[in-house]
């Protein structure tokens, strides 16, 4: 089990090491002019000669050979340096250390229901196999995957928010951003939602759940459908498996033959492939953001994408790799804690 | 082999889920070939929504526009002309990716060694990227546009091909008739190729199915994001981009705004929907072990 | 005579599936006795393990009993609720099975498993029953119990798994073990040892064995009494030494044909034409007809019934005095 982890975490600096390649490519990609524009206010750029412009490209190393650069490179991301973020108009690293809280808030919230609802239904629908539940789970399913986030999201603002008036989209209420902005407002975890509990704000909390509901429910729509469908599936290849029929014949009850012997086995393949798609939920708050016109990561990336926002891009695909990276760590550990029979190979 | 395809056909009509994806599917394809003639073309180039007003408020359904219009442009016109969008993507996409990764994974499978642990390390890193992310940056990198969005798509698009292939690939190798005949001096490319096209052609193929439809998902998620098509492009993900922008200033204004959601958003689920239906339906008649 | 602790009689287990009804088990009567084994042996397919799952009532959602009765203890196993059934599954009745590999569940280990059939029938704590599954792997014969315990199914050989699954099945001395080839999937020196174990046990429990099997040598050394299935239907019951010596029934006779034998010079090795019926469409009259070298008109319109023949000896042929007069025939070629 230990060697197993080490194993994996030996692998993972190899991985980012991929992953800054890819990203430092495509940097190289653009060409040493294009370049320019992280280094120098694009407005001057035009007013320069082209020989102050070469001055300015061995200024800022860009005439160095590659390998050179890229240890450069290397270098200032590693230490934090991330460059300036045009879109946010403040250093690349604060702009994402003062969105990402708004965006871990809105993922953890969304994969609880995503996990427990996916699975159950899905366990549901395998137990119940053709009989009316399992019907309409399975249509629940087949039409949840084709309903792509960014169309429910608006059906769930026009509903929600243009004719009831419930959900509001942004991230908080005027007011309530104020409140959360002022000094008297501790900041204990960076998540809005606790502080506001810490602070005694009720109010604050409730004001912020009112935003987060609608994101929340948006993101967990299209997961909901995934992993109930391969929970069903694990969970019905599990129930022809013969150790089913031992356990049958030890005289168990059906429910403890379900719920103890096939739910363990049918949670492997459900912690490898759902696993890998909550994190990939982590990559839906893109969308969603953009939808509910909510600042967080997800924003961010994208309006530095359409502003071509070079540092800011490079530096949220390095992030969000982290995360898919780590998570699949995590997930490959519980994977091992499900099934003895990798914990031991 | 001929009754045997006869009862896969019987079975597909059976299932009521595979009828219905089907159908769609040919209700889609008639409306694409057709569009020229449901929606005349206006200008030089068929693809770009002709502007009926410069009014840019919207207006709802009428009958000269009968989905309504919204930024001065005929959604009717858009949602018809956005199918070919949809196919053009769909196809084009999954095509190319498929074929670079039976390429890759063929090669890494076939190979095996340092050159196949350098392939699936490289196509480890290309998973480690979300998919939508990294379709929003490469075309962010390449400069936006449709043509780009394709090309991101496909750069990252090809791993779950590869690592199919490769699989069987190092499946069938260790089977005993490619055993015995290599054995027999038969030379093993031949041997492989043989039995292992039969039995990865009907995978690969439901897997390209069943990834369509979320590739138009992915493609139509960056017009909306204003990455993809240009303005005013027939496209579906750009229909919807105008509609969020006059929703998100519509507080209590009910439904005002409804059919710049509704008609784009149904024509894009459906299609996704019937990509999904066959994908679901073929796989469970071809290959039963994957039943779900 | 003595009473038989479980009797079968006209026993029919159908399935409804998706392609029609097949037919698994048309028609099975046996009798089993206390301290004895029962064979049930046919080709695959021919119903004798879903004759087992029926004792057990296990089948799967689309098999149904549809006709007869298993009376067990004067108590008819068809006709009683699902909870009376579960409490003698894995009490009175237990089971192992033809792969050990996949018969455990992966994800428990071997004392997890045989401590949750002891906690389920007795009134015992867990400790209690943590130390009783360590004496029955000791008494299975596994090494190491202690450690052994607290391993998983993947941690043990082949061998080692099918004595933990006996342990398991033998962990509330169940009246009857349904042992369903249990040793088709091990090696041939480890079959015997798994064999003598199941012997061992027997004299020692005084159970009765119901042993499934496709293989006539396991037959001949283990089984008191057997059933020879073919097409769901039994065809012939009788005691193990009159049915090597003495086989009425055309298929039987064919079979016993088919093992090699060292004492008789032999040029060809005897084969049974013809296939396994598909279970969908099995032959009218009498299911053995396509394959029988002995069949009549008759045989293709009317299906026989299993009748006592001789004191004990139940067939179910039309013709098998024809049995007879070729075995006759046989001697007198060898002379």
């Amino acid at each position: 089990m230990v060697a197993y982890i080490v194993r994996r975490l030996l692998l993972l600096p190899l991985i980012l090491f991929g992953i800054s390649l890819i990203v430092f490519g495509m940097i190289q990609s653009l060409g040493s002019d294009r370049l320019l524009a992280a280094y120098v206010n694009p407005g001057l750029l035009d007013k320069l000669t082209p020989n102050q412009l070469e001055k300015i490209k061995e200024k800022y190393g860009l005439k160095d050979p590659m390998v050179v650069r890229y240890v450069k490179w290397l270098k200032n991301t590693l230490s934090g340096d991330l460059g300036w973020s045009v879109v946010g108009k403040e250093p690349v690293k604060d702009a994402i250390l003062n969105r990402l809280p708004w965006t871990v808030e809105l993922a953890l919230y969304a994969i609880v229901p995503v996990v427990f609802v996916g699975v159950w239904l899905g366990m549901i629908a395998a137990v119940n196999r053709d009989k009316f539940i399992d019907h309409f789970v399975r249509i629940f399913a087949v039409v949840g995957w084709s309903f792509p986030d960014f169309v429910f999201g608006l059906l769930v603002l026009m509903v929600f928010y243009s004719v009831l008036g419930w959900f509001p989209p942004g991230n908080l209420s005027f007011w309530a951003d104020t409140v959360v902005k002022s000094p008297e407002f501790k900041r204990f975890t960076s998540l809005v939602t606790l502080d506001a509990l810490f602070n005694g704000r009720f109010d604050v909390f409730v004001d912020a759940m009112q935003h987060l509901i609608a994101p929340i429910l948006t993101l967990s729509w299209l997961w909901w459908a995934y992993l109930l469908r391969i929970t069903r599936s694990s969970m019905l290849e599990v129930l022809t498996k013969e150790y089913i029929r031992t356990a049958r014949a030890k005289g168990l009850a059906e429910n403890v033959v379900i719920n103890k012997h096939a739910r363990k086995n049918a949670m492997i393949p459900v912690i490898t492939v759902g696993g890998g798609m909550v994190i990939q939920l982590f990559a839906g708050t893109v969308i969603v953001e953009m939808v509910f016109n909510r600042t967080g990561m997800g924003s961010f990336t994208a309006t530095a994408a359409t502003q071509l926002d070079y540092a800011s891009i490079m530096a949220s695909t390095l992030f969000y790799s982290l995360i898919l990276v780590i998570g699949n760590l995590v997930i490959d550990i519980l994977y091992a804690a499900v099934d003895p029979r990798i914990r031991f190979s | 082999m001929r009754t045997e395809t006869k009862r896969m056909i019987k079975r597909l009509l059976r299932n009521p889920s595979a009828v219905l994806g089907f159908s769609l599917l040919i209700f889609f394809t008639v409306i694409a070939i057709g569009a020229p003639l449901i929606c005349p073309p206006q200008s030089y180039d068929p693809y770009m929504i002709p502007i009926v007003t410069w009014d840019k408020t919207p207006q709802p359904p009428s009958t000269e526009h009968p989905f309504g219009v919204i930024d001065g442009r005929d959604i009717f016109y858009g949602v018809i002309w956005g199918t070919r969008t949809a196919f053009k993507v769909g196809l084009i996409v999954t095509l190319t990716s498929t074929i670079i990764g039976l390429l890759i994974g063929s090669v890494a499978g076939y190979f095996g060694g340092w050159l196949d642990e350098i392939l699936m390390r490289i196509t480890d890193v290309f998973l480690s990227i979300p998919y939508i992310l990294a379709a929003i940056v490469v075309t962010a990198f390449l400069g936006m546009g449709l043509n780009k969005v394709m090309i991101s798509l496909i750069m990252f698009g090809w791993m779950a091909t590869a690592r199919l292939i490769r699989g069987n690939i190092l499946q069938v190798r260790e089977e005993q008739y490619v055993l015995a005949a290599r054995a027999l001096g038969v030379n093993d490319y031949l041997v492989i190729l043989k039995h292992v096209l039969p039995n990865t052609i009907f995978p690969v193929v439901i897997q390209a199915t069943m990834r369509i439809g979320s590739l138009v998902i992915t493609a139509a998620a960056l017009s909306f994001l204003g990455l993809g098509a240009p303005v005013g492009y027939a496209d579906w993900g750009s229909l919807l981009n105008f509609a969020r922008n006059w929703l998100l200033g519509a507080s209590g204004e009910a439904f005002k705004y409804w059919y710049a959601i509704v008609y784009p958003g149904v024509a894009m689920v459906l299609f996704v929907l019937a990509w999904n239906l066959v994908g679901d339906a073929l796989r469970d008649v071809f290959d039963p072990r994957l039943r779900g | 005579m003595k009473e038989p602790i479980l009797s079968v009689r006209n026993l029919r287990t159908y399935f409804y599936t998706e392609d029609g009804i097949v037919k698994a088990v048309d028609g099975v009567d046996f009798d089993v006795f206390q301290g004895e084994t029962l064979g049930i042996v046919g080709e695959s397919g021919c119903g004798k393990s879903v004759t087992s799952l029926s004792i057990l009532r296990i089948l799967d959602e689309k098999g149904r009993i549809v006709e007869g009765s298993i009376v067990f203890d004067n108590v008819d196993l068809t006709k009683i609720s699902e909870e009376s059934m579960r409490k003698i599954r894995g009490k009175d009745i237990a089971m192992i099975f033809q792969e050990p590999m996949v018969a455990l569940n992966p994800v428990f280990t071997i004392g997890e498993q045989i401590v949750e059939a002891i906690v389920l029938h007795q009134k015992v704590d867990e400790t209690t029953a943590k130390k009783m599954a360590v004496d029955l792997l000791r008494k299975v014969g596994i090494p190491e119990p202690e450690k052994r315990v607290d391993e998983y199914p993947h941690e043990l050989s082949g061998g080692m798994r099918q004595r933990a699954m006996i342990a398991m099945a033998l962990s509330c001395k169940p009246k009857i073990l349904i042992a369903d080839e249990p040793t088709t999937a091990l090696d041939v020196t480890i079959q015997a040892q798994i064999m003598e174990l199941m012997k061992q046990l027997q004299r020692e429990y005084g159970m009765a064995i119901i042993l499934i099997t496709h293989d006539m040598g396991v037959i001949a050394e283990n089984a008191d009494r057997v059933v020879v299935m073919y097409a769901g239907k039994a065809v012939e019951y009788t005691d193990v030494k009159t049915l090597f010596n003495d086989p009425k029934h055309p298929y039987t006779w064919g079979l016993l044909h088919a093992i090699p034998r060292l004492d008789i010079e032999q040029t060809r090795l005897y084969n049974i034409p013809g296939i396994v019926p598909n279970p969908l469409k099995f032959p009218t009259g009498c299911k053995f007809h396509p394959r029988c070298e002995f069949a009549e008109e008759k045989c293709k319109s009317e299906e026989p019934e299993l009748k006592e023949v001789v004191n004990g000896h139940l067939v179910r042929c039309f013709f098998w005095e024809k049995v007879e007069q070729a075995k006759k025939k046989e001697a007198g070629d060898k002379q």
